[in-house]
């Protein structure tokens, strides 16, 4: 088996793990929010890391050759802002939540057939090799905020059924879920924005398909931020909004790597 | 030898309780004339309002002994006439038992609330009195360091801790899933006690602010004054609905006093802000179609009760694991296996022994 597959396997692997400790934890009343719960998270990352470096020495480029290549990308940007939003608004419980997208990315990154693309070694430029990690890492802050918008519909739901057990209590305030979601939403806006200004400092040729459907997504976040900033729509709509405005882009990037 | 002799909640009536309990600032005079006392090397006294407990080290022939110079102090001490010394029950503890019930005591696990953790302060505040006023001596200092460390383990190990057990502190718990407590504005509608409860635990835990309104103007008024809030007559609660985060209503209407005609005009200029309504009256004050009124969160008494009873239900099953890490550290403290009998409760006149329970490295 090649390394950087059992990378990727080991990896997958980790975060199922966090999944199942998690769940486990749960349901007998004994998780608690501390740093060992960062732990698989930690672990499936740094194999993530290991997977993405060696591919990067193959190409000589950011490892974004191929939709197998680019699940992984979407997984580990995910993680990292994982790691920068969990620490910073105390969302940890966000880890299981955040884990099984992962696993799930990885496990169908498993599937597909692991044929990098043709890498021409042209001289790139700054533009060339930002565009695409900051289109991903803002796909990958989109899929942070549908994840919180999950996390803020459940506990809504505990909220209105009345059922305060064990999930309720480690689920952070919904005032504290619908803030975050915004501030994701109005991070990957942002990266995108940049990632799609960019191409106008691109030579190398973009698809046509391909630009569309980003420009689209940038559009369709736009206006879910300005709905959220001026409170059009009620938090629950708004975290309804962040889980299916998710779909867009990742139901895109079958279409968008293809080409 | 370690003892302990102490009155609490269960044993002692509240009027002699507080009869019997040490001033915070006679607390370092205290431990310093029990450990004048002929045998005695050490001690620590503590007294909350629901317990008032001797800790000593001693070397006396036997724990009897030193238990029954102990309670003469402390029938002397507070003067006690003989109808007082005839009601007085302690309970007298030496050894393993002395240490399980300090440890039991620190965990919360002997609280009138199981599993409260004020305890855990009072003790401390009351062995720090004792060390500054040179009271305590080794194995006191070892004793408390390790039950403060016992306290922590079984606090963060298990589920003591979890879960409300009463109504306020349920509507409290409620209140910090939705909002930032110190942004909240509350608004009382009637004036029962438990309302008042309930706003007097929101406030505690830095509710912003409080509107009060009742069918008699006066009530409201000095109610307001008390709690540092706002008076409305009755006739205005409506429009202040749009301010408040957080309604408790209690009034004894015998019809629904908040229905869905009158919410939801008011959600909808609120741009997504939430409410919380904690309908304590019974018959019911609020209609329960408001429930269904995205970002509006209803709970009537039966729901924070049941969710206060849960709570009580969580503690108790996680006693058993309590009590386990309390022996265990009882044994790594140097404790032979025993009996397990627990606290030893004789009243004064009680003839039975102290269990005997021999250190394993004394």
């Amino acid at each position: 088996m090649e390394l950087t597959r059992l990378l990727l396997i080991l990896s997958t692997v980790a975060f199922m793990a966090g999944v199942v400790h998690a769940i486990t934890a749960l349901r007998a009343g004994r998780w608690q929010e501390n740093k060992w719960q960062f732990l698989p998270m930690a672990v499936g990352f740094l194999f993530q890391c290991a997977f993405l470096y060696l591919r990067g020495e193959m190409h000589a480029r950011c490892p974004l050759t191929s939709q197998f290549e680019v699940f992984i990308f979407i997984g580990w940007c995910i993680v990292l802002l994982y790691f920068l939003v969990g620490a910073t608004y105390r969302l940890s419980l966000l880890g299981l939540f955040t884990a099984p997208l992962i696993a799930i990315l990885q496990t169908l990154a498993l599937f597909m057939p692991d044929n990098p693309g043709s890498v021409k070694h042209v001289k790139m430029s700054v533009w060339e090799h930002l565009h695409a990690p900051l289109a991903m890492i803002a796909y990958a802050a989109f899929a942070l905020a549908c994840i919180t918008g999950v996390m803020f519909l459940l506990q809504d739901h505990l909220l209105k059924k009345h059922h305060i057990h064990a999930l309720f209590r480690q689920l952070p305030p919904i005032h504290h879920l619908s803030r975050a979601i915004m501030r994701m939403v109005a991070l990957g806006v942002l990266l995108l924005a940049v990632a799609m200004i960019s191409t106008f400092k691109i030579h190398l040729p973009i698809s046509t398909v391909k630009m569309t459907i980003s420009w689209s997504i940038l559009g369709l976040y736009t206006v879910i931020l300005l709905l959220m900033w001026r409170h059009t729509l009620s938090a629950r709509h708004t975290a309804w909004l962040s889980v299916l405005g998710f779909m867009v882009p990742f139901l895109s990037l079958w279409v968008v790597i293809g080409r | 030898m370690l003892l302990c002799l102490g009155l609490n909640h269960r044993t002692t009536p509240i009027e002699l309780r507080e009869r019997l309990a040490f001033a915070e600032s006679k607390q370092p005079e205290a431990a310093q004339q029990i450990k004048s006392l002929p045998g005695f090397e050490e001690s620590t006294v503590i007294s909350t309002c629901n317990r008032v407990e001797i800790f000593t080290s001693c070397d006396h022939n036997s724990p009897e002994q030193g238990l029954a110079v102990l309670h003469d102090y402390l029938v002397n001490h507070f003067q006690l006439n003989p109808a007082q010394r005839e009601a007085l029950t302690t309970y007298k503890l030496s050894h393993a038992d002395a240490a399980r019930h300090l440890f039991r005591v620190v965990s919360g696990l002997d609280s009138m609330v199981l599993g409260e953790t004020e305890i855990f302060g009072q003790v401390k505040a009351a062995y720090n009195v004792a060390l500054k006023a040179g009271a305590t001596g080794r194995t006191l200092n070892k004793l408390f360091q390790r039950a403060f460390s016992v306290g922590k383990q079984v606090r963060n190990g298990t589920n003591i801790q979890r879960g409300s057990t009463s109504v306020g502190s349920v509507a409290v718990d409620l209140a910090e899933k939705i909002f930032d407590l110190r942004q909240c504005r509350v608004l009382l509608i009637g004036a029962g006690e438990m309302s008042r409860t309930c706003a007097q635990s929101l406030l505690s835990r830095g509710a912003k602010s409080i509107f009060i309104s009742n069918r008699s103007y006066d009530r409201a008024v000095e109610l307001a004054k008390e709690m540092g809030g706002q008076a409305l007559r009755f006739d205005e609660w409506e429009g202040a609905l749009h301010d408040a985060d957080i309604i408790i209503s209690s009034t004894s209407a015998p019809h629904f006093v908040v229905k869905p005609e009158l919410i939801e005009p008011v959600m909808r200029k609120r741009h997504g802000h939430s409410l919380l309504i904690i309908d304590i009256a019974v018959p019911r004050d609020v209609d329960p179609r408001v429930n269904e009124i995205p970002e509006v969160y209803l709970y009537d008494v039966d729901a924070l009760q049941a969710i206060a009873d849960e709570g009580r239900r969580e503690r108790e099953r996680a006693l058993a694991l309590c009590e386990e890490i309390i022996e265990e550290q009882l044994r790594k403290f140097g404790y032979q296996e025993d009996s397990a009998s627990g606290a030893t409760l004789q009243r004064e006149e009680d003839d039975n022994p102290v269990l005997p329970l021999t250190p394993r490295n004394s």
